[in-house]
């Protein structure tokens, strides 16, 4: 069964998260406090972590931090509406995606849960190479000749994404779309972030990168295919 | 010129410098003229003096001689005037030249002898008139100023001093003795370039002493004005340096306490603000942790209503509309604070006007259809770019329509959008039930409704085009509201396409014709 560890000083909310998340099928590990998170996530590792910003102890965003540098797991904020500030630092301590509260539906939150714990691309069978790249999509890895380059999942789908297709231009809608499971967002940050971590795992020079290349006013592509 | 005359009024140095020189200018003008005045009166009077004594004596010796030599032959007599000419006109070298004329009374017509003679260079005509009238009159020695040519030489001036006498057989004389002033003169010309010389050197040391003075003065105040200056643009960390115990350092000091004390009421205020948005995010994150839990309890409860009685059925679904509300009036509060702690930010993007606007429409058309109204899009079909922030842009939109809905009164509404190369305005018309002219002013205040008796259809929070008025103008942009009882009402909305201009035409007349 998924387990999912919910981190939030909220015993309320996070019974009533539980709730919701158990009727859907999904087992919850509940932590009040910041600096406890990391050692039941070592403990018991989930398959997804649902973190608050606010928390006693240690904040969200640390906690984020802490786990992102031992684990490739997905995490999903939960933060204030219009926190702009708490957003952008969330994703760059390695959030894959944030939830606003109050959330409209129950099931939202679901769906979201769902689509970041999904296998992508298990149509897609074999190896996809793009620059100096290998993608194993199946073994759901990436290799620079011998050398393993850890992503997260969601890093992965990204680069695969646009890996699929070289040379095709996504908007960033079409990425929250494909990628996050998005219909109508028009929070492009989520993308930006994203691909600036994924950059700075692929990318020979960051600064100029030429495997996930900006179209000015556009989008993203996947650079050339150098070899096959 | 004009640089000149903006100097002068700009600097107090050259303004300070230049009235002291021209006050000093009259002063040594006046005590110049003065000194000039009494020198030379003195002078004068000095070389008058001595040359009536050098004439009385002269005059004297001739006179004695003359009675002396009573019934002496012709010759002897004018041997004897001669004489006492050559005499009297030998000088020393540093003397001042002397000429003598010897000259008979018209009026001693009766002697045929005539002893006249004069020295060279002068004539009868030599002697003035007026002096020849007084000398006959007066019994006394007579003089007067006079100027005198030499040939080849300069003309200078000179004292005339005469008188009468008596020469034995041959009646009534004059004598005139001519002294030349040129040493006089020489004097007096000295004197004048000392003193012009030394009041032009006066004038320049005072300019001097003042321009060291004010610049004690005014570089202090030039020191205060640049720290204001930078103080202005917002560097609060400048003082000014204080040195003295004088005036100027209790002018920096009193400067540095008003520097430092507007510091603290700036940082205070600072402070303050960011309390206020401090508490504006814990609020904001203290209600919204309840109302995810409400809003998740309400969902299970609705979501399961259909196993319930009526009653409670329909409980559960005001609790889900009610909760909405809720939400929807918790948001619009945290804006309005936000604009009010002066924190709302623009995330200025590029979008189409047009789309946007077509959106909304869409959004809301069956909330228009609930309340048995349409709304009718009136603009162009290309595109329209604009840079502002879509979010707030849509929110303001979406804020004329549904007030619209509200008051439309079952008539369709208008959307219109006309731009020009600068601007964009979009046009919201209903032919509802209107507004006092009167009240129009109060439309955008917080929670303000025209008619208190009426209900509100939407449940919209009151807060909707308070914050469309704020969203506008974050963006330079102007909101503005017409309405007439019965008529209906208009509202436009102008925007700037590019971020950060300001509007240039109101695009949209605000009053519809009717």
């Amino acid at each position: 069964m998924t387990l999912v560890m919910v981190v939030d000083d909220d015993q309320d909310l996070a019974e009533m998260l539980s709730i919701v998340l158990n009727g859907a099928g999904i087992d919850v590990d509940l932590v009040s406090r910041g600096d406890e998170a990391l050692e039941v996530f070592r403990n018991n590792p989930p398959d997804l972590v649902l973190l608050d910003v606010m928390l006693p102890g240690v904040d969200g965003i640390e906690v984020c931090r802490l786990i992102r540098a031992e684990s490739m797991v997905p995490i999903i904020m939960l933060t204030a509406k219009d926190d702009a500030h708490d957003v952008v630092l969330g994703l760059e301590a390695g959030a894959d995606d944030y939830m606003v509260k109050p959330f409209k539906h129950p099931s939202e939150l679901i769906a979201r849960i769902k689509t970041r714990l999904r296998r992508t691309n298990t149509d897609i069978s074999g190896l996809l190479a793009i620059s100096d790249l290998s993608i194993d999509v199946q073994a759901h890895h990436v290799l620079r000749g011998n050398k393993v380059i850890s992503l997260t999942r969601l890093e992965f789908d990204l680069l695969v994404a646009l890996a699929r297709e070289p040379g095709r231009v996504f908007t960033r809608d079409a990425l929250l779309s494909e990628v996050w499971g998005y219909r109508h967002s028009t929070d492009t940050r989520l993308v930006n972030v994203h691909v600036q971590r994924l950059r700075s795992k692929i990318e020979h020079d960051p600064e100029n990168p030429e495997i996930v290349v900006t179209v000015r006013g556009v989008g993203y592509k996947a650079g050339a295919l150098v070899n096959s | 010129m004009l640089k000149q005359s903006i100097r002068l009024r700009h600097s107090l140095a050259v303004r300070v410098i230049l009235s002291t020189v021209l006050l000093s200018l009259t002063v040594v003008w006046l005590t110049g003229s003065a000194l000039n005045n009494q020198l030379s009166k003195g002078v004068k009077q000095v070389n008058l003096d001595s040359a009536i004594i050098e004439a009385r004596s002269t005059f004297f010796n001739l006179q004695y001689r003359l009675a002396i030599a009573q019934g002496e032959k012709e010759t002897v007599i004018r041997q004897l005037i001669g004489d006492v000419i050559t005499s009297a006109t030998t000088i020393g070298s540093t003397e001042n030249t002397r000429l003598i004329a010897f000259l008979k009374t018209p009026s001693q017509t009766s002697y045929k002898l005539n002893y006249e003679t004069h020295s060279n260079f002068i004539t009868q005509s030599s002697v003035p008139e007026s002096l020849k009238i007084r000398v006959r009159k007066s019994s006394d020695l007579q003089w007067s100023y006079s100027r005198f040519s030499y040939p080849g030489n300069q003309s200078s001036n000179i004292i005339i001093l005469g008188d009468k006498v008596k020469v034995p057989n041959a009646g009534q004389y004059e004598m005139y003795l001519f002294i030349s002033l040129a040493n006089e003169d020489a004097t007096l010309a000295l004197i004048r370039s000392s003193l012009l010389l030394t009041g032009f050197a006066l004038l320049l040391l005072i300019a001097l002493i003042t321009w060291l003075v004010v610049r004690q003065v005014v570089r202090p105040v030039r020191e205060a004005a640049r720290i204001a200056t930078e103080f202005t643009s917002g560097d609060f960390h400048q003082r000014m340096d204080v040195h003295s115990q004088d005036e100027i350092a209790t002018l920096g000091n009193a400067f540095n306490e008003m520097a430092e004390s507007l510091q603290k009421q700036i940082t205070r205020l600072e402070n303050l603000s960011r309390v206020q948005q401090r508490f504006v995010s814990d609020v904001s994150h203290e209600l919204r942790t309840p109302l995810t839990t409400l809003r998740m309890a309400s969902e299970i409860i609705f979501g399961a209503r259909e196993n319930f009685d009526p009653n409670i059925s329909r409980s559960a679904e005001l609790l889900v509309a009610q909760l909405d509300r809720f939400e929807r009036l918790l948001e619009d509060l945290l804006e309005v604070s936000r604009f009010d702690a002066e924190v709302a930010v623009l995330e200025g993007v590029d979008f189409d006007i047009v789309v946007l606007a077509n959106k909304c429409i869409e959004d809301l058309a069956l909330v228009a259809k609930e309340h048995s109204t349409s709304i009718i899009y009136l603009g162009p079909n290309e595109q329209v770019m604009l840079n502002a922030d879509i979010r707030r842009v849509e929110r303001i939109l979406r804020n004329l329509l549904t007030n619209a809905i509200d008051h439309a009164d079952g008539k369709p509404i208008e959307l219109s959008v006309v731009y020009s190369e600068h601007d964009v305005a979009v046009g919201v018309r209903d032919y509802g039930i209107g507004i006092e002219p009167h009240l129009l002013s109060r439309v955008f205040d917080r929670f303000w409704r025209a008619d208190p008796s009426r209900a509100r259809v939407r449940g919209g929070t009151g807060l909707g085009l308070s914050i469309a008025l704020e969203d506008a103008r974050l963006h330079n942009g102007e909101l503005e509201a017409w309405g007439r009882p019965l008529y209906g009402a208009h509202f436009v909305l102008t925007l700037p396409r590019a971020e950060g201009s300001s509007i240039e035409n109101r695009l949209i007349t605000l009053k519809p014709t009717i």
